[in-house]
């Protein structure tokens, strides 16, 4: 008996293809999903059969701006994986990953252009930027930004009007971005904060109110915060 | 920290993709074990049921994962697959490894006329965006080419397709 199975036994057939065929848009799919288009994220009964799909497998449901649904790793699962240095991603990618997300959100969520936890943006940060300021190899930040976009971290920001061909090439946090459950998106603020004014208040702040012992987030397959 | 093994190994090949483990290692619930042709290792492969495959999104109308150079990416997993896949009435796992210059020469002869620099080029890129995802393995040293444990989640009928595919295309040069 697959997982699958044994998650969906006590399912109906129609429910369960329902279950199963979220199940595929939300992980296999580029963007996060309306509701209205599927039964299982309409639904909340079936929805939660999604999300104890999900949970089994080490996902967990991420609601989008109140309409949509994505999927993204369970916090403790993503602790699990960040203890054991699993990551995809090299140092550089994630540092020029870093650079995007500082320029297209944290500076302008500064300047109160940008409202919300998102981790996405319609900011662009130029690839002239990204390379003017760096401390990078400038020779690796373009390759670096394919690995990006391969993996939905980052996408080539529509050109709008003239400025594009004047400035070159422009990113934005990609798709993937969503994925971020809400206690996620919230580490990574504070991590910038952490990174970028260490002696401020604020990171005072963020100290104080972490736990000595690594977090210990309990979630259940009923639900976290989003669902 | 209180996570199940199920989770955590679908979590790490969702992470980083298919796990290569000891041989004796790991049996995550719902996955397909594929050991390697020396037994040296095993890769683990999650195992879906036909309606919670990629394929879902096409009847659903969403998009799926971008791709850089889809063109020159799909042509270059073709001529891995005709230059690796030496008996393709058998499985397509594992077949067996291919020197690069050969899956190239497959590549020109499918692409047409492209200036030499820029076909290597492009045959260099896709062949490490393809060892990115776990479609092929690429050993950059030795410049061999394997297929990667992915190519195993394929369908029987994906594979009846590619099969047709295989017969189209031109067969590659013998090795010296």
């Amino acid at each position: 008996m697959t997982v699958f199975d044994s998650v969906l036994a006590d399912l109906n057939e129609r429910h369960r293809d329902e279950v199963l065929a979220a199940f595929a848009a939300l992980e296999h799919g580029r963007e996060p999903v309306p509701e209205a288009q599927l039964l299982a994220l309409r639904d909340a009964t079936v929805r939660r059969d999604l999300q104890r799909l999900l949970y089994r497998l080490g996902r967990t449901l991420v609601r989008v701006g109140g309409t949509h649904w994505t999927s993204g790793f369970r916090d403790d699962v993503m602790a699990a994986l960040a203890a054991e240095g699993a990551t995809a991603q090299s140092r550089i990618d994630r540092a020029v990953l870093v650079l995007v997300l500082v320029h297209s959100v944290a500076i302008p969520r500064s300047q109160g252009l940008v409202s919300g936890d998102s981790w996405t943006s319609a900011h662009p940060t130029s690839v002239d930027e990204l390379t003017r300021y760096t401390q990078l190899p400038r020779g690796e930040i373009r390759p670096a930004l394919q690995r990006l976009r391969a993996a939905g971290l980052v996408q080539i920001a529509p050109p709008r009007g003239r400025s594009a061909s004047v400035d070159g090439p422009a990113y934005l946090p990609g798709p993937a971005l969503h994925r971020l459950t809400k206690p996620a998106r919230e580490r990574l603020e504070h991590e910038l904060i952490l990174a970028a004014a260490p002696d401020s208040p604020l990171a005072a702040a963020i100290r104080a109110r972490r736990p000595a012992a690594p977090a210990t987030t309990s979630t259940t397959p009923e639900g976290n915060e989003d669902t | 920290m209180n996570v199940d093994d199920t989770a955590l190994w679908w979590a790490r090949h969702r992470a980083a993709g298919p796990q290569r483990v000891e041989p004796a290692g790991a049996h995550p619930t719902g996955m397909i074990r594929l050991v390697e042709p020396d037994a040296s290792a095993v890769w683990l492969l999650p195992e879906l049921p036909d309606n919670a495959r990629p394929d879902v999104l096409d009847e659903l109308g969403l998009a799926g994962v971008a791709v850089d150079q889809p063109n020159d990416s799909a042509r270059v997993l073709a001529a891995c697959l005709r230059c690796c896949w030496t008996e393709s009435t058998g499985p397509v796992w594992p077949a067996t490894p291919a020197p690069f210059d050969q899956v190239i020469g497959v590549f020109r002869a499918i692409t047409g006329s492209r200036d030499e620099r820029a076909l290597h080029a492009a045959a260099m890129g896709a062949v490490r965006r393809l060892a990115g995802a776990g479609w092929v393995l690429f050993d950059e040293d030795t410049r061999v080419v394997r297929l990667g444990p992915r190519v195993a989640s394929w369908s029987a009928a994906e594979l009846s397709t590619l099969r047709e595919l295989w017969r189209s295309m031109p067969a590659p040069e013998p090795t010296s």
